[in-house]
């Protein structure tokens, strides 16, 4: 994905960004469902960023993040802008002032495959339950509160399990170094 | 930059990561992690989970013109954002900052609100209630004692101050949540200018305070 990338950066391919959006575009569409937006929301979401995929390939740095945390970004930031938009329609979208960097930084290739490895594995020992507020926190829009009624929990429980699993993350990608 | 003392809570890096913030905190979030190297670690740690999840969701199918759709689309511009780089002595020149100032903060216009304390509210409301604002403490100033309560995060921009917590000074973020009282005091002979998001009030403990606090505006 990161060779297809390089290359729909550097002429514009447009078979490699076909292939890019064949396999990510149905799922940032999933991901945004699975946070709650409608179909037909998770569509034009999916859209949105996939057009900033094709149009932002330049800035994708392969030695600095893996093509999956880069595209997640760019989602991400498609669903702030859409909230922006509902808010304020006047507002440009694309406006590079609103918008959190969208270059994610690593340090080289070499570690950076180690450090997806290293994912899978900090999140498959992650306890369950705290494996599970963690993806909410990543899926959901709504308030750790809403989470917290959903899954008939404290809110306190939440906020506890989802701090366990983030300072998990961060103490083994952190110290890996 | 090893100077940074105080850093964000390792819950609010995960919620800049995921796009949970309102706009003022992200704001303050991404000013931070241009003066941070830790954080922007975090956050990048935190943004890799979220490509992790990404690539383990079930896909959904897409709309069969969709691809025609976004090529047709993103052949309308090519309109590429090059990230500025951060300049370490004016952290307001990162992004995203830079673009709400529409200048250097030397150009910001000031409201006075109470003695050796003036403000500028900073219109940062395109998604998510919130509110940012620029504070000024002008050197030797003592805040009135006041508490916070709700979400609060401070970015030191310039000058130093200092309270019951410690001492802060450029780079430096104060990431406070629920009841807390402090009574910063500006230290060093330069006005210490702090970048403020808050969801709630402030809450002023003395007369001077409760006096000061309308002038203030939340
Ligand atoms: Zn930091």
């Amino acid at each position: 994905m990161e060779a297809l990338l390089a290359a729909v950066a550097k002429s514009g391919d447009r078979r490699a960004f076909a292939e890019i959006y064949g396999y990510f575009a149905p799922r940032v569409k999933g991901f945004l469902m699975k946070g709650g937006a409608s179909p037909e929301e998770a569509e034009d979401l999916a859209q949105d960023a996939m057009v900033k995929v094709l149009r932002k390939a330049k800035l994708f740095d392969p030695a600095k993040a893996a093509a999956s945390t880069w595209i997640f970004t760019i989602a991400r930031n498609a669903r702030i802008d859409a909230i922006r938009k509902a808010s304020k329609p006047a507002l440009d979208g694309e406006d590079p002032a609103l918008a959190p960097e969208e270059s994610p930084r690593a340090d080289d290739l070499c570690e950076l495959k180690q450090e997806k490895a290293r994912i899978v594995e900090v999140l498959a020992d992650l306890p369950p339950e705290q494996a599970k507020v963690m993806r909410l926190h990543f899926y959901e829009d709504e308030p750790h509160s809403v989470i917290a009624e959903r899954l008939e929990l404290p809110l306190g429980t939440v906020k506890s399990r989802l701090r366990l699993a983030l300072e998990k993350v961060r103490k083994e990608l952190g110290d890996h170094k | 930059m090893s100077s940074v003392r105080h850093h964000p809570k390792t819950q609010t890096l995960a919620d800049f990561a995921a796009g949970r913030l309102d706009e003022a905190r992200a704001v303050v979030v991404a000013t931070h992690l241009g003066l941070c190297a830790d954080c922007t670690k975090a956050v990048s740690d935190f943004e890799s989970v979220g490509g992790h999840l990404l690539e383990t969701t079930k896909p959904v199918e897409m709309a069969h013109d969709a691809l025609e759709k976004i090529l047709a689309r993103a052949d309308v511009t090519a309109n590429v954002i090059v990230p500025a780089s951060p300049a370490l002595d004016q952290p307001e020149r990162n992004l995203p900052l830079s673009g709400f100032l529409k200048g250097s903060i030397d150009d910001v216009k000031w409201k006075r609100v109470a003695p050796g304390l003036s403000q500028s509210v900073i219109e940062a409301q395109g998604y998510r209630q919130g509110v940012l604002r620029l504070l000024k403490i002008e050197p030797g100033t003592q805040m009135p004692k006041h508490s916070h309560s709700g979400n609060e995060l401070t970015l030191i921009l310039r000058g130093a101050y200092e309270d019951e917590i410690g001492d802060f000074g450029v780079g430096d973020l104060a990431d406070l949540d629920g009841e807390y009282t402090h009574t910063p005091k500006a230290k060093g002979d330069e006005p210490c200018i702090c970048l403020i998001a808050t969801a709630a009030p402030l809450k002023f403990k003395t007369l001077a305070g409760r006096i000061a606090q309308p002038f203030i505006g939340l």
